[in-house]
């Protein structure tokens, strides 16, 4: 305790707060602009920190990691463009909120969720670090095939309509992952002999095409900008925010299962915040008592999306400060500057150089605190030049980041074209009823379950039967259940509705198996 | 075509503010130096780099911009390297042995040459380490061979990437001990700490960083070095115990060939006073330093490629 | 504008050209490599079929709607493009300024003529946008952009 508060009045300097409240800031708006990611955020951030102490150097970097994890936001509601891939779930409900003329309450909204979000996630980190992270190790590579199955479920309610669309979707995804090196083989996949290709195609190149270039395509053809110029405020800002508030904190359920499944999945490596927000933004349809209503602009979509992700950002130091196991992929970069000051993830950090790390913990605690005042203050500047600039200025512009975020992904005009192509693609593949977020899914999730699959064969290459290493310890066989369990309550509603109860079919598609 | 514009354009403009070419030479370096990391930022060749940039500024008097250029375990970058740079010193590329051997043999188009360019130096060596968990049966790397020789394939290692250093290392214990165990690749060394300490595998052959980094949840048998690892001062080297195995992976740095000599010169000279100053801060970590230029480059290159190509051909024929 | 096309049937054809592209120049991979995408790659043709199937069957929408202008929407593509290509062929900055201010100047015909003034006012902003975003990116973020033949 006393290191705690040894910790606390360590970061409560001036320094302290000016550190935290730029890093903030400076992650908000490299997460907002669609292409620049969490991880790319530190590792510019990266070279800055040599020159820091370590605590300062650790507190600007969890502020900016927190700051881009919840910047991503912004554009995901007012442009349907998802900042980072951890906001893809944002912008379900997020956009279409913006359309009606909501952006600010799906922002306010947003910005609450990921403060509690944030603290939450350190709270988890404080308090139990230690028991949560002996889960991380459990999960092996029969574990992740589960973990990968268990979301692709998510496919059914992802994809509005049609499910052998959505299928299709997950599977063109999953293809499109497996170009370039394979992750167990080693050898190129389909490259077509074209040498650029081995570095294959980046999920954030696809992230923004599938999603940026339909809209700005659709926009063209129309005439018009992101979000409606009537979109005037219901009695002023701060009623939005207030209002947010008690809807919130008012059934505060949603955001506590959001919570719990942000820290769950945080743990588990590789997994990562890709895929947290999609999990809970899908528990909270399941659960939801108006599960229609979702991606049609419920506000509830964007809470669970947005607190689980921002769980996710301390939830996922967990593994790494305990184990050196890095949960996402900026954690990577938190690693290498730990062990760069000779610090190294075990019991030590939180005795021996305890302040300094509980220092860096409650740094985030307070990172996520700034979210209020920046998210609020930078969402209104935001939201006020989307809607006020010309269609004809936003458009351009809107284009011009995207091509400049995809670049700097990786130095690559090849990226740049890959991103149109998948762009111009992905708003056809819409007119015909296949949506982009199974596909982003299913890249994303491609990846780990041909991982978790390959590695689980090998492993059981002395068994009689190798697939049997898949159900082979009690974890593994619960998350089989579960994936079983998930397809079943995602389709028996729907074989319900067509043996007979035809009671509401909204669409004129059926789900069909 | 385009190119070849460009090229054309270039160099005009460069003998338009230099007067003569040949003043540009003398007075190496003027502009900004490019140093491509062909790998994601925050690995290892990474935060090398970034260690290296002030200090090479410093030395060189010129900004040192480093860039990444990820993709294919360095292949995307590589390849553009060698069909694109320019011999002018103001371009260089980090390069990772055994990656610039495996590719070029493993891959029908990986797009490069293993020789395909000037390798100024080797600034250091990360060499393999066998760790294994905490709770593991086997003590000693005797331990683990005897149980593999009585259990085929039964042993599981895991390691960063297929035919990479690890994975090679893994062979060569296989050659070396007469055994045959089962290796696991895991994409990157980020996964491995979980997969030792939830045994999901036997063990793992990754670098020595990572050793240092999991001394005191697992276990280290042996590393793959000449001499002990000074960061490990207890672990046994591989030779010590009785295997011929030395390996793990090189980092230097690559220019384009037909760069002038005095240029490759300057610039092995600045990598290495960079290197004295940075090993402080490097060698705890787990990295051995080196300074292997010149000659010795193609002793290095020549010694490793008839240690790996043999393992590699006939992985190859295998597949 | 609304044309007929049968969706199902449409989305089922591409699966099956999209599966067929990655299934025929198949380079010589090993077990390994090749376990996952085969797996997927059938399955991708299951769900194709069975999309064809249930398009004669049970066909779902059978017109799609394409809202707004379907030329400005061609020409929005052909800009993306031509701007890719561009930026590789003069540089980013010059790209980028000719293809934003055209882009700009098509986009406000829609609202009615341009005159001649307004494009002039316009120089000032565009120049702003561009420059903000482009120094930071090479000078906050450096990042190294196309510079084309001006290198």
């Amino acid at each position: 305790m006393d290191m705690l508060l040894e910790a606390l009045f360590s970061i409560l300097t001036l320094e302290g707060l000016v550190t935290i409240l730029c890093g903030v800031t400076a992650g908000l708006f490299i997460g907002a602009l669609p292409g620049l990611t969490a991880t790319m955020a530190l590792a510019v951030l990266l070279p800055f920190t040599f020159t820091m102490s370590p605590l300062q150097g650790l507190m600007a970097l969890g502020a900016v990691y927190m700051g881009a994890i919840y910047g991503g936001a912004f554009t995901a509601i007012l442009i349907n463009t998802p900042g980072t891939p951890s906001s893809i779930a944002t912008t379900f409900d997020g956009y279409p909120m913006a359309r009606q003329g909501r952006a600010y309450e799906a922002l306010a909204a947003a910005t609450i969720a990921s403060v509690v979000g944030g603290i939450v996630g350190v709270a988890f980190l404080l308090l139990l670090a230690p028991p949560l992270a002996r889960l991380a190790v459990v999960f092996g590579p029969a574990e992740m095939f589960w973990v990968a199955l268990l979301g692709l479920t998510l496919v059914a309610s992802l994809s509005s309509g049609s499910l052998l669309k959505g299928l299709l979707g997950g599977c063109i995804g999953m293809l499109l992952s497996t170009i370039g090196v394979s992750p167990i083989g080693g050898e190129t996949r389909f490259i077509f002999g074209i040498p650029a290709l081995q570095g294959g195609i980046a999920l954030i190149v696809a992230l923004i095409g599938l999603f940026v270039v339909p809209e700005l395509i659709s926009m063209a053809a129309q005439g018009r900008g992101a979000l409606p110029e009537s979109g005037k405020l219901q009695g002023g800002a701060g009623s939005a925010i207030g209002r947010m508030g008690r809807h919130i904190f008012g059934k505060p359920i949603n955001l506590i299962r959001s919570c719990i499944i942000g820290q769950i999945i945080a743990i588990i490596p590789g997994a990562g915040g890709n895929v947290t927000s999609l999990v809970a933004y899908n528990e909270a349809r399941r659960f939801s008592r108006d599960p229609a209503s979702f991606g049609k602009g419920n506000v509830d979509g964007v809470i669970a999306s947005e607190s689980s992700n921002n769980v996710m950002v301390a939830g996922s130091m967990v593994p790494l400060l305990t184990l050196g196991i890095p949960g996402a992929p900026p954690d990577a970069i938190i690693l290498g500057v730990l062990l760069m000051h000779g610090l190294r993830p075990g019991l030590d950090l939180f005795t021996e150089t305890g302040v300094l790390t509980n220092g860096f913990i409650l740094s985030m605690g307070f990172a996520a605190m700034f979210l209020l005042p920046v998210g609020l203050l930078g969402g209104r500047l935001i939201h006020r030049v989307v809607v006020k600039t010309p269609f004809y200025f936003l458009l351009p512009s809107i284009a011009m980041v995207t091509i400049l975020g995809t670049y700097a992904l990786r130095n690559s005009m090849i990226d740049v074209f890959i991103m149109l192509l998948l762009g111009t693609a992905g708003y056809f593949l819409r007119l015909i009823g296949i949506q982009a977020a199974p596909i982003v899914l299913g890249m994303i999730l491609g990846v780990i379950a041909e991982k978790g699959y390959v590695q689980t064969m090998l492993v059981a290459v002395v068994d009689p039967i190798p697939w049997l290493r898949l159900v082979a310890n009690p974890l593994s066989i619960v998350l089989a259940c579960l994936v079983v369990l998930s397809v079943a309550t995602t389709l028996l509603p729907g074989w319900l509705e067509r043996s007979g109860r035809m009671a509401k079919v909204d669409s004129d598609e059926e789900k069909s198996p | 075509m385009t190119r070849a514009t460009t090229r054309w354009a270039g160099s005009l403009t460069l003998m338009v503010a230099l007067g003569m070419p040949g003043i540009a030479l003398a007075e190496y370096p003027e502009q900004p130096i490019t140093y491509t990391i062909p790998f994601d930022p925050g690995g290892e060749s990474d935060v090398t780099a970034r260690f290296q940039e002030p200090h090479l500024e410093e030395i060189l008097g010129v900004d040192v911009n480093v860039n990444h250029r990820p993709g294919g375990g360095g292949a995307v970058g590589w390849s553009e390297f060698q069909n694109t740079a320019e011999p002018t010193g103001y371009e260089m590329i980090g390069v990772n042995i055994p990656h610039i051997i495996a590719q070029p043999i493993m891959r029908e188009n990986a797009g490069y040459e293993t020789d395909g360019w000037k390798i100024v130096t080797f600034f250091h060596t990360t060499p393999n380490a066998l760790i294994v968990p905490k709770d593991s049966q086997f003590k000693t790397l005797d331990d683990l061979v005897q149980y593999a020789k009585k259990n085929p394939q039964a042993v599981t290692l895991g390691g960063s990437g297929t035919f990479s250093a690890n994975h090679l290392g893994a062979l060569r214990l296989e050659r070396e001990a007469g055994i045959d165990v089962t290796y696991i690749p895991f994409t990157g060394t980020g996964p491995l700490p979980a997969a030792v300490q939830g045994n999901h595998v036997s063990g793992i052959f990754n670098y020595s960083m990572l050793g240092v980094q999991m001394q005191d949840n697992a276990r280290v048998l042996a590393v793959a070095s000449e001499e002990r690892v000074p960061a490990l001062p207890d672990v046994p080297t591989f030779k010590e115990l009785g295997y011929d195995i030395v390996g793990g992976a090189y980092r230097g740095v690559a220019v384009p060939k037909g760069t002038p000599d005095a240029i490759v010169n300057k610039l092995e000279d600045a990598f290495a006073k960079t290197n004295e100053r940075i090993a402080e801060k490097q060698e705890p970590l787990g990295f051995v330093m080196t300074d292997i230029t010149d000659g010795e480059v193609d002793e290095v290159m020549q010694q490793l490629k008839t240690a790996y190509q043999p393992i590699l051909e006939e992985a190859k024929a295998n597949q | 504008m609304t044309l007929r096309l049968n969706t199902d049937f449409a989305a089922g054809l591409f699966g099956l050209l999209f599966a067929a592209i990655l299934w025929f120049p198949r380079e010589s991979m090993g077990r390994l490599s090749i376990i996952f995408p085969r797996a997927i790659l059938v399955i991708t043709v299951a769900l194709s079929l069975a999309l064809i199937v249930k398009a004669f069957t049970k066909p779902a929408a059978r017109e799609v709607t394409i809202e707004g202008n379907p030329r400005r929407l061609l020409m929005m593509i052909a800009v993306l493009f031509a701007w890719w290509y561009a930026i590789d062929l003069l540089g980013f900055l010059l790209a980028t300024a000719i293809v934003f201010f055209g882009l700009t100047w098509y986009l406000a015909n829609v609202e009615g003529a341009v005159s001649g003034r307004r494009l002039v006012q316009w120089v000032p902003i565009v120049a702003v946008l561009i420059g903000v975003f482009y120094l930071a990116f090479t000078e906050v973020l450096s990042v190294r952009l196309p510079t084309g033949i001006w290198s």
